[in-house]
């Protein structure tokens, strides 16, 4: 189903929204952008460049409470997994891609029951990128400026105003019920395709070589001295992990009340990255050297997870080069196994 | 996939089902035998070698490979526990009677179905007898299915010989060969005193009939392997048991991720075949 809102009645749009939903949006903070719960559509931005922390955190968060306990009473265990229904607004394309990554890995048997959920509550509203929101990105490359699924409703920029797409029943209903839309006219259906090809044209390559090699050249450099080398520079900060939209680790923890009679269960972000992840009780480390954990990151995502789902567990966003105090870029990982294949003449 | 729709309430796979500690056995210094019954009055069914994650509510959880037989045990079963970390210093507190929490059975467990009729040369390591004594005591109570049984044990000192009264019994028994091997002999013991793989000369092996168990402390894999591989026992047909410390159970945590697989999915127990092609195995 297609649509026209014009530029002045997205506002109005968004209030009908808060009516029903609680609406998570990007905001502007200290010249940066966040998702964050709204309750004032003057504050939303909808041409953000992308947010420090990627929107599937809002289905996946950090601290979610996962079982709450009483001490004196195991019976009294309760799991917490009813959650209000969220509209998650303006989610770009890689983002949208990072949630359908996260749905496939977290539903997979045995299934995780608290995202998925969240996941039933989360609506997910798109907004097409016009154009690359940064300089380190890879979304080009992994096919992820661009999302065919995954979303409610999908919002593209036609300069005057935004043809709006419905993909599935729950996006319609939306657009029907609310007063804000239009019918799209057969110039704006033009407008959405010149849109299409204009951000196909902004966007350039940043991998050297066919990416949908690169699983297979990361394997034979499993051993090769980049890890070493970027496993030297690496301050095992974790933050890399944190702020990528497809990471999904985490560790479990208890919390007792100051009552000391109840207390909660959750769980929070943990890393690969992180010195003592793969610690076990006697105090053995099984990836202890910072260019185990790099290399398990970039394999993680870019062989164990395609050989899982048949797709790349990266969607090119640029968060983690973005946040890496040491300027640790995955781009220049790409490039440097790419090139070393290259050069033996195997590309 | 739809997400919109029924809101069906799958039961959390993190939520821990309330169980009753029946009985409590000090087994070493350091390692107490716990006997633990659902209060729901299910059974857990398990195989040998799966794990449960224990679950004391305030304090934490932790992975406890089950060392009961999954035969006779009725509705309980035994986890053997070493007091070593925050969880289970705090479980070596418990007392009779005592409500905990269990999640699972986790992991694949012990191949079962390929064992039978086969010779078994069971290597256990120090803390790695609790879940081969699952194994071995299912074994014992079908002792009819399998060709000869061999147990190898090695502890520190003699003292630190998990399931003594049990392992004294697997000496006796004459369709059974046990060999006992420890780090510091004390006075009067008159067994092997050596690292376990000193314990190999002694044994004879069908190579061509032999499956293999190995539990034990990650040090230990590298050198029994090729203690089985030089009895010409195949690569697929050693087994061993991994160690990590999972926090979920269900293929997500990532804290039993070996390169690509997940111990508490595709593991704990890998043939040494599969194992080799994983570069942090062993």
């Amino acid at each position: 189903m297609d649509a026209i809102i014009e530029y002045g009645d997205v506002n109005k749009f968004i209030l009908e929204l808060l009516q029903d939903y609680d609406v998570i949006a990007p905001v502007e903070k200290d010249n940066r952008y966040i998702f964050e719960q709204v309750d004032d559509p003057s504050k939303i931005v909808h041409n953000y460049d992308t947010t420090i922390l990627p929107p599937v955190k809002w289905i996946y968060p950090n601290n979610e409470v996962l079982l709450r306990f009483k001490l004196s009473d195991l019976t009294e265990t309760r799991p917490v997994n009813a959650f209000r229904n969220q509209v998650i607004l303006f989610v770009h394309p890689c983002d949208i891609n990072a949630i359908n990554i996260m749905d496939e890995v977290l539903a997979e048997e045995p299934s995780d029951a608290n995202y998925l959920a969240r996941r039933r509550s989360s609506i997910i509203i798109g907004y097409d990128c016009a154009c690359p929101c940064r300089e380190n990105i890879l979304c080009f490359d992994k096919g992820c400026h661009k999302a065919d699924r995954g979303f409610d409703i999908l919002f593209t920029d036609l300069g005057n105003r935004f043809f709006v797409t419905a993909a599935t029943d729950i996006g319609r209903k939306i657009i029907e019920k609310s007063k804000a839309f239009s019918k799209a006219g057969y110039s704006d259906k033009t407008g959405l395709m010149k849109a299409n090809w204009e951000r196909e044209s902004s966007f350039t390559k940043k991998i050297h070589g066919d990416i949908n090699r690169l699983s297979h050249v990361l394997k034979d450099e499993y051993d090769g001295a980049i890890w070493e080398a970027e496993g030297r520079k690496c301050l095992s900060c974790g933050a890399c992990v944190i702020v990528c939209p497809t990471c999904y680790c985490f560790d479990v923890v208890d919390e007792v009340c100051p009552d000391m009679e109840t207390g909660v269960r959750y769980r929070r972000w943990d890393g690969c990255q992180i010195q003592d992840f793969c610690e076990v009780a006697t105090g053995e480390n099984f990836r202890h050297k910072a260019s185990e954990r790099v290399r398990h990151r970039v394999f993680k995502k870019e062989v164990y997870l395609k050989k899982r789902f048949g797709r790349s567990g990266c969607i090119g966003c640029g968060r983690c080069i973005e946040h890496c105090i040491a300027d640790i870029s995955i781009i220049d990982i790409y490039n440097h196994v790419m090139e070393r294949k290259k050069g033996h003449g195997e590309i | 996939m739809s997400w919109k729709g029924k809101r069906g309430m799958e039961r959390s796979n993190l939520l821990p089902r309330p169980a009753t500690i029946t009985d409590i056995r000090e087994l070493t210094d350091k390692e107490k035998l716990f006997t633990i019954r659902l209060n729901d009055g299910g059974n857990l069914q398990y195989r040998p070698c799966q794990f449960v994650i224990f679950s004391m509510l305030g304090i934490g959880e932790a992975p406890i490979s089950i060392t009961s037989s999954p035969v006779g045990s009725g509705e309980s079963f035994e986890l053997c526990i070493r007091s070593v970390g925050n969880l289970t210093g705090a479980v070596h507190k418990l007392s009779l009677n005592d409500r905990i929490g269990i999640r699972g059975p986790f992991g694949n467990g012990f191949p079962m179905e390929k064992i039978d009729g086969k010779d078994i040369l069971i290597v256990a390591g120090g803390l790695g007898l609790a879940p081969l004594r699952s194994l071995i005591n299912y074994i014992i109570h079908h002792r009819w299915k399998y060709g000869r049984v061999t147990i190898l044990i090695g502890a520190k000192r003699p003292k630190d010989i998990l399931f003594k009264d049990e392992v004294m019994k697997w000496e006796d028994d004459p369709s059974i060969e046990t060999y006992i091997a420890v780090d510091l002999a004390e006075t009067g013991w008159t067994r092997h005193v050596g690292v376990i793989t000193g314990l190999f000369k002694y044994v004879d092996v069908d190579p061509l009939n032999t499956i293999a168990a190995v539990v034990g402390p990650p040090v230990m894999y590298r050198f029994v392997v090729a203690e089985l591989l030089a009895k010409g026992i195949f690569e697929g047909n050693i087994f061993m048991s991994f160690e990590r410390r999972m926090r979920c159970g269900i293929g997500k945590c990532g804290h039993c991720q070996i390169n690509g697989i997940y111990l508490c999915q595709n593991g704990p127990v890998m043939s040494y075949r599969d194992a080799r092609k994983l570069q942090e195995a062993l």
